[in-house]
């Protein structure tokens, strides 16, 4: 039985090499863990799917892909990841007219050591689940979500549970006596 | 910077404003690299999507709220918004008689409550209100654009007429809630889009 890392852990330190781009010597780049925790207010947001080259993923990843700019309007690093390597995501992406554009990183987790700590790592075939994170500013996992391999996810709720957890009404018309002071 | 501009780009675009159009403020928090453009835009998604409006309500109100305010560029968006939808003419004017009844009716009322004495209540208000014995938009709508409009004119006693006599209607509190949200996000907008 997987025990999948849950709301108030620290989200796992790691050093994985990424997808970013299709052009030639720029399609690699390194993402680790430190950037998750900043000073700038940056979000993460770091979903996961079980294979390359299947069906109900590209659906799901562009779609992720469509609602970019919402994540970057709500200061969120969007960042997608399987245990597939770098070159079968590449060859993926340039196979696949709806992943050509992408516009965020595709992470290689080839030794499934992160899915492995995250808790997602499905027991038979060793691939990752559906499983959604949304990390705080202070490299905290605030949401998760994680599907059975077959069940897409619906990425306009992870946006609405986004703007939920981020802070608003900071104005002080909307404090009661009594209540702490919001400290921002 | 960059991402900045992007942001702005794509606000203008989700209003159908074209990118060469140059807007005071908008220039001026794009060159402060305000983060502010995010925000609004976030606003501005959030309340144009409604699970206690339907689409052509929310254009009616946005035609109603921008021409209360007299924003050209908004007052445009809302209205080829709502004619793609389908909404009739005599709708859409509905809404904008409504905007400009009730900046009368704003002023006068809320002179009423302000001073507070009876003489003002025994005179009569003199204001022809023709439009509101037969609707197209329907009565709880017509109540619902008055109340949006008089949020944000200010007139606490239209308010709380207009409010009182929707939740005697039937309508919901979320319903009306959200049309206060988007009356404040269109004057938020307002600030922005002006030239």
């Amino acid at each position: 039985m997987s025990k999948i890392l849950g709301l108030g852990n620290e989200f796992p330190q790691f050093e994985k090499t990424a997808v970013v781009s299709l052009e030639k010597g720029k399609e690699f780049s390194t993402i680790t863990s430190e950037s998750f925790k900043n000073d700038e207010d940056k979000w993460t947001v770091m979903f996961w799917w079980p294979k390359d080259f299947t069906f109900v993923c590209p659906t799901e990843i562009a779609e992720f892909n469509n609602k970019y700019e919402e994540f970057r309007d709500r200061d969120t690093t969007l960042i997608g990841a399987s245990t597939d390597s770098e070159f079968v995501h590449a060859a993926w992406r340039r196979d696949h007219d709806d992943l050509r554009g992408l516009k965020f990183p595709m992470l290689a987790d080839t030794s499934k050591s992160l899915a492995d700590e995250l808790g997602i790592l499905e027991e038979n075939e060793k691939v990752a689940y559906r499983a959604t994170f949304i990390i705080d500013p202070q490299g905290i996992i605030r949401w998760v979500s994680a599907y059975d391999l077959n069940v897409g996810r619906s990425v306009d709720e992870v946006i609405r549970v986004l703007d939920a957890l981020q802070t608003d009404e900071l104005c002080p018309c909307n404090w009661e006596k009594g209540e702490d002071t919001i400290a921002a | 910077m960059e991402e900045t501009l992007e942001v702005k780009n794509d606000l203008l675009n989700d209003l159908g404003l074209p990118s060469t159009e140059s807007y005071k403020t908008l220039n001026i928090l794009e060159d402060g690299n305000s983060r502010y453009i995010k925000d609004l835009r976030i606003n501005l998604k959030n309340a144009l999507k409604s699970n206690n409006l339907s689409d052509e309500e929310i254009n009616l109100l946005g035609i109603a709220l921008s021409s209360n305010v007299k924003n050209r560029s908004l007052t445009h968006y809302f209205t080829s918004t709502a004619k793609e939808l389908g909404t009739t003419e005599d709708k859409i004017a509905e809404a904008v008689a409504c905007a400009s009844l009730l900046s009368s009716n704003n002023v006068l009322y809320r002179f009423r409550h302000f001073v507070g004495k009876d003489e003002y209540k025994k005179q009569p208000a003199r204001i022809k209100m023709n439009i509101m014995m037969k609707l197209v938009v329907g009565k709880e709508f017509f109540e619902l654009l008055s109340l949006a409009i008089s949020a944000v004119n200010g007139c606490e006693m239209c308010v709380n007429a207009h409010e009182d006599s929707l939740i005697k209607m039937g309508t919901s509190e979320a319903r009306i809630f959200d049309s206060i949200r988007l009356a404040s996000v269109i004057n938020s907008a307002d600030r922005i889009f002006w030239n």
